[in-house]
């Protein structure tokens, strides 16, 4: 672990601009959201979690697959790629982007995400729990992998973990960095120790308990409930940091002679999500649709890419327009349990 | 070291990148259906049940699946009910045109387990289009397998499917029982949904598999006549249709709880999907 002051991580930062696309944490209409960063006065750290998650940077709402000239009948496959750096990830987004890695190289393996995932250098940064945050029950409030570097701000200055490599060497390069001390690798521990004690939100079960929990939840009466009051928008879906479902269509250029065939963010809460052309859907209801929802995030999707969908960072309770809340829905869910 | 934005990464494969297609021959075989047989570059290296990705330029793509057998020649055959945008373009291509088409994927019926065994096929409607692939692989090597029986139901007589084949089916020793939902004029045979095919059938519970393919109205039904006829979840094998957007397991769509129909279906055994709320 080393310690940069604040002055080197003006440099690594201004480092960073001048040799990638850099993204990070800036304030959008009053609220902490991801964007480009030019300049060092643009990135705005933020103790709590941004609204919406980073994952449109390694997994764009809408991107091109494929380019055909209908005149020509041919196609080509696009996948594409720059280097770019995404700081200000917290320890959930980091588990989150992990998740994702497992997700696109399983079976076949998805060549745009995995093309762009490579050459994203990911900075991790340390937050401070909001009342909706409930990471630490889950067990994301640390990270040990899928960082390049993460930052721990102490007084005058940060730690830095590296977690490869090119971390490492950004560092070496950008940072006139020293060793930390033991007394702030004491310090480091100290403070995880306090921010344990400031979430406002737990679960009232171990997070490994959960999906056994759930699949004994396909009758709780708790989907028909937040089911009749949930308006089926989906944006739980979008600021979730794990939703990877997709829709693909054709985009046609007005002299109908290219066409592209784009892939776009889509949401297991929207009515058609699992209709077939014939008419059937085979989720009708809202309440199906919000059970699939919650059981993807802590059980369907568990056993084949061993680990919890849900990172705890509360981005789908925060946002949504009628207030169902995914801690308050689990623990409903853990008591039902307790009972039978 | 910035590269430029939407560079080509040359070593990275598009999974979504399908090959080319040529019809060569489009047949209406009902108002709704037309069956089409595309020429491809290289085999389709697929077993009976599968489906392939099909697609046109500006019309997206649909899951469809293979209704010809496995074969060494470049060839596939399907059969497309009109129901959507793509579904209606593929029906005006005409031979010559070209159709992109992705997979085979999923998994299909398992034939070789069902060796030595009698099998009940039960196909409604479009059913049969997926099930003509299992059908003709089986009748031949029609020695491998005990009796045949196909039960077909379909709405009306005009939307039958594939009716000069079900002759050649029945000439190799398959019966063939077909009934219509409704009574019409120039139907002399059953009529009544195909459950009723079932009912009167002698089944040797001992030595007989089961394979359903239809709208997912009819599975629960046909399920509960297999079961009086104290058929095995086991043995009883049907293909599960789902919206499906990318055919590798990612797009989401086609997830039946903890299961995905693209990758460890279409094709279930009754006994792994029978618990997962939603499937059937």
């Amino acid at each position: 672990m080393d310690f940069i002051s604040k002055k080197d991580f003006r440099s690594l930062v201004e480092g960073l601009i001048k040799e990638y696309t850099l993204y990070g944490p800036i304030k959008k209409d009053g609220s902490p959201a991801f964007g480009r960063i030019d300049g060092f006065g643009q990135l705005k750290l933020s103790s709590t979690p941004s609204h919406i998650s980073a994952k449109g940077f390694l997994f764009p709402p809408k991107e091109t697959l494929l380019r055909f000239d209908i005149e020509k009948g041919s196609a080509e496959g696009v996948v594409t790629a720059e280097d770019q750096a995404i700081i200000g990830l917290n320890s959930c987004d980091v588990h989150a982007i992990n998740l994702l890695d497992r997700v696109f190289a399983y079976g076949t393996p998805d060549a745009n995400y995995l093309a762009r995932r490579k050459k994203t250098l990911i900075i991790g940064t340390e937050c401070l729990p909001d009342e909706y945050c409930f990471c630490d029950s889950i067990g994301t409030m640390t990270v040990e992998e899928g960082f390049d570097v993460f930052l721990h701000k102490l007084r005058g200055g940060f730690i830095a973990r590296t977690g490869s490599k090119r971390g490492r060497s950004l560092i070496k390069k950008y940072a006139s960095a020293r060793k930390a001390t033991k007394e702030e690798i004491a310090g480091l521990k100290g403070l995880a120790e306090k921010k344990k004690k400031l979430f406002k939100t737990t679960l009232d079960a171990e997070a490994s308990s959960l999906p056994l929990i759930y699949a004994g939840a396909d009758l709780s009466p708790v989907w028909d409930r937040i089911g009749a009051i949930c308006y089926g928008c989906g944006s739980c879906n979008n600021v979730c940091p794990t939703c990877y479902c997709f829709d693909v269509k054709d985009d046609v250029t007005m002299d109908l002679k290219k066409a592209e065939r784009v892939r776009v963010w889509d949401a297991c809460t929207l009515e058609d999500f699992a209709k077939v052309s014939g008419g059937y859907n085979f989720r009708k209801t809202r309440a199906d649709q919000l059970r699939h929802r919650f059981n993807r995030k802590f059980r369907y999707l568990a056993d084949r890419f061993k680990g919890l969908f849900c990172v705890g960072c509360g981005r789908c309770s925060r946002t949504c327009l009628v207030r169902i809340n995914i801690a308050e829905v689990t623990n409903e869910i853990v008591r039902e349990s307790k009972k039978r | 070291m910035r590269s430029s934005a939407n560079q080509k990464n040359a070593e990275a494969v598009s999974p979504y990148l399908p090959a080319r297609g040529t019809v060569e021959k489009t047949v209406a075989v009902t108002e709704k259906e037309r069956f089409f047989s595309i020429a491809l570059e290289t085999p389709m290296d697929h077993t009976p049940g599968q489906f392939v990705m099909v697609g046109l330029p500006g019309y997206g793509e649909a899951p469809i699946s293979i209704s010809s057998p496995p074969s060494d020649e470049p060839r596939i055959e399907l059969c497309v009910r009109a129901a959507g945008n793509l579904t209606r373009a593929l029906h005006r291509l005409n031979p010559g045109d070209t159709v992109w088409i992705r997979g085979p994927f999923g998994k299909g019926f398992p034939a070789r387990e069902m060796e030595g065994k009698d099998i009940i096929f039960i196909a409604g409607g479009i059913g049969l289009a997926p099930m003509r692939s299992l059908i003709k692989t089986v009748i031949g090597r029609k020695k491998a397998f005990g009796s045949l029986t196909l039960l077909y139901g379909v709405k009306s007589p005009e939307e039958l499917l594939f009716k000069d084949e079900l002759g050649i089916w029945r000439e190799n020793g398959m019966d063939v029982e077909i009934t219509v939902d409704r009574p019409h004029p120039s139907w002399k045979g059953n009529v009544g949904v195909v459950t009723t095919l079932i009912g009167a059938r002698e089944v040797d519970e001992t030595k007989t598999v089961a394979v359903i393919v239809g709208p997912p109205v009819m599975y629960k039904y046909v399920i509960l006549s297999l079961g009086n006829k104290k058929l095995k979840g086991t043995d009883i094998y049907l293909s599960l249709e789902r919206r499906m957007r990318c055919g590798l397991g990612k797009c989401g769509h086609c997830q039946i709880q903890s299961v995905y129909a693209c990758q460890e279906g279409p094709v279930f055994r009754l006994s792994d999907i029978r618990h997962l709320k939603e499937a059937i």
